[in-house]
């Protein structure tokens, strides 16, 4: 890292697009822009179908964006093939929803981090075995030589989840993309991981964009929350101020429905259609559903706009 | 529905229910003790394999397989879920008692209308009802969900997850039920779908008037749902709490594994943000621990609770099984 100031992570205008049939496009992405600072979370929310996940494996390059640019560290990463994702990999991972699809079934604790360890062995000296350990150990898997020779079925939820994120730490990455870490574990367990997260930020300075449906968490974790809708970001501003001043819709509407919000009583009654994706289309992607709709909103796309203090909303009617 | 007030509709009695596996029995479900009263709703809250699905099918009597009641009873509206014949129990299910089950999609037949599904339920249980009159109720119950009626025509892929969730809805309610299990009804839909058939289903329960056992594992949401919430935690009710003593900011006492759930969510309004979370992991119902349970991942475990499982005392509006309260334990109403 050459400056400071310098984000890690800088995406402009990045779009996806996924052929469907007769010979159209949708995007599950449409121009979304965001930067992240080393060492920062930024907190993705949005329903399913919002495009936050296709965001996510974008940036770690599982889909190759049809559009825009992604620059780690100053290097255009947007559309580098081959041996430059392996090296680029080195850089950003991925710890997935479900721990019990991400992990293979016949392989041990072990097998599963000496993999990454040598296929991105850097350093020819470094000790995979002591390494392992060096793993399990900060993921909080004790006793080691315990967990080392045990299978997936073995472990609990928790475990894998910590078994995948020790996998997606030994390469010492700067950025991890979690995709919503904990939504398949249980209560209990959810806020270890959530912990284990923000003592890996602190201790290793590492960055995340975290992805999740929970606003709650999303506020615990995140620096800053950036709503998505229909591919497009709705909202962004640092998480306490989104909380406290929510200005779009669609935010005050997802506030609104978490549970345990103060908000009591029945919401606007609003249509549950999901939004139009497809390529070519106008207006502002919440305009199906906003209780707040008038023809402009159907018309002419609504752009983001600065609110100060870091607060951007694309509304045409903001609060 | 003419249900009195004082007459519970579903009461369990040292209810126990067991696995049968290669090993001997695995105990899913031990002597629970529930009451639910008319027109109430109830929550149900526990981890995964903490046994309140496996509770859920045994109230209905659909456990499968290798899953036995090995103790106690179910009693709906007074009468003996197992005692009653295999015909007797096919007219007793779902017209007076029935279930919402999670997966919209799976609980719906994937080649049928909606139309078909609704009259299916209406006339297998009613056999005098003619075609026209069971589908005037079937109009009904789409405008009791909120679904537009030209949907009757439709098949399950053709709605959204929030409207199928609604159709499970109406079918559980279609013969009018005094008693209805929802068992995570709203885990696979979206925060603000969620809401409106959460919104929907209290609406709905205050006109028809059924009484709910709300099964879920989110714990702030059963709070704003139901008037008393049951906390389970290896295959036992821990405690027994209305749902306003719920909140980190409400003074009354509470099992250490609900302290440990009400301090493990990060409180969405809150000013300042601190979440302990609990240590260790669920427990294995093969090698379930000695006395109680959860004495592993108790911060106030004592030499007692390793010993002798604790009884439910009443402690102030709960009832608790805790050896803090039970006046057996050197710590007390920590």
């Amino acid at each position: 890292m050459s400056d400071a100031n310098q984000p890690l992570l800088r995406v402009e205008d990045l779009v996806v697009r996924f052929p469907i049939a007769g010979r159209q496009y949708i995007r599950p992405v449409d121009g979304v822009s965001f930067a992240i600072a080393p060492g920062e979370v930024l907190s993705l929310v949005g329903e399913s179908g919002s495009g936050k996940s296709t965001i996510g494996k974008a940036l770690v390059r599982m889909v190759e964006p049809a559009g825009g640019t992604i620059e780690v560290n100053g290097q255009d990463v947007t559309h580098i093939r081959g041996r430059r994702i392996k090296d680029y990999r080195e850089n950003v991972q991925m710890v997935f929803q479900d721990p019990f699809g991400s992990l293979n079934p016949v392989r041990t604790v072990e097998q599963h981090l000496a993999f990454p360890l040598r296929k991105h062995r850097m350093d020819k000296t470094v000790n995979v075995n002591a390494k392992i350990d060096e793993l399990l150990e900060k993921v909080g898997l004790t006793p080691v030589a315990d967990t080392r020779q045990k299978f997936p079925h073995e472990l609990s939820g928790g475990q894998r989840q910590r078994v995948a994120i020790a996998r997606a730490l030994a390469v010492n990455p700067k950025f991890v993309v979690a995709d919503e870490p904990i939504s398949m574990l249980d209560v209990s367990i959810r806020a270890g991981i959530l912990k284990l997260m923000n003592d890996l930020r602190a201790d290793m300075n590492l960055a995340f964009l975290y992805i999740t449906h929970d606003l709650a968490s999303a506020r615990y974790i995140g620096n800053r929350i950036m709503v998505l809708y229909g591919g497009k970001v709705m909202e962004t501003a640092p998480s306490d101020e989104l909380l406290r001043h929510p200005s779009h819709p669609y935010t005050r509407l997802l506030l609104a429905a978490t549970p345990g919000s103060r908000h009591q009583g029945d919401l606007p009654e609003t249509s549950n259609t999901a939004p139009n994706l497809v390529e070519g289309r106008r207006g502002c992607p919440f305009a199906s559903r906003c209780p707040l709709v008038t023809s402009e909103c159907h018309e002419v796309e609504p752009a983001l706009t600065t609110l100060g203090d870091n607060h951007s909303v694309a509304c045409h009617h903001p609060a | 529905m003419v249900t009195d007030p004082n007459n519970p509709v579903l009461q369990i009695e040292d209810l126990s229910v067991a696995y049968v596996t290669n090993d001997g029995f695995v105990n899913a479900v031990n002597d629970i003790n529930l009451t639910l009263y008319p027109g109430e709703i109830v929550g149900l809250v526990g981890e995964s394999g903490s046994g309140k699905s496996t509770m859920a099918n045994a109230i209905m009597r659909l456990l499968k397989g290798d899953a036995i009641v090995t103790k106690g009873r179910v009693k709906i509206l007074g009468r003996d879920v197992y005692e009653m014949s295999e015909k007797q129990l096919r007219q007793f299910r779902w017209s007076k008692m029935s279930m919402v089950f999670q997966s919209a999609m799976s609980a719906l037949n994937p080649v049928m209308t909606v139309e078909t599904q609704i009259l299916d339920t209406l006339t297998s249980h009613d056999k005098s009802m003619t075609k026209a009159q069971a589908l005037e109720r079937a109009k009904e119950l789409m405008n009791l969900v909120r679904i537009d009626t030209k949907h009757l025509k439709s098949y399950p892929h053709e709605l959204s997850g929030g409207m199928r969730q609604r159709v499970v809805i109406a079918i559980a309610i279609a013969l009018n039920p005094s008693f209805v299990i929802m068992d995570e009804p709203t885990t696979a839909l979206d925060v603000v779908v969620q809401r409106s058939i959460l919104n929907e289903i209290r609406r709905i329960q205050e006109k028809v008037g059924f009484a709910i056992l709300f099964v879920s594992h989110d714990f702030s949401l059963v709070a704003e749902l139901a008037s008393r919430v049951a906390i389970m935690y290896a295959g036992r009710v821990v405690e027994m709490t209305p749902s306003n003593t719920l909140s980190l900011m409400a003074s009354e006492k509470h099992h250490p594994y609900t302290i440990g759930l009400l301090e493990a969510i990060p409180e969405l309004t809150a000013d300042e943000v601190i979440i302990t979370g609990i240590p260790g992991n669920p427990p294995n119902l093969r090698t379930l621990p000695s006395g109680c349970a959860f004495h592993p991942r108790c911060p106030f475990a004592e030499e007692i609770c390793t010993k002798e499982r604790p009884v439910a005392v009443t402690v102030g509006p709960s009832d608790i099984e805790c050896h803090l309260y039970s006046g057996k334990g050197m710590k007390q109403h920590v």
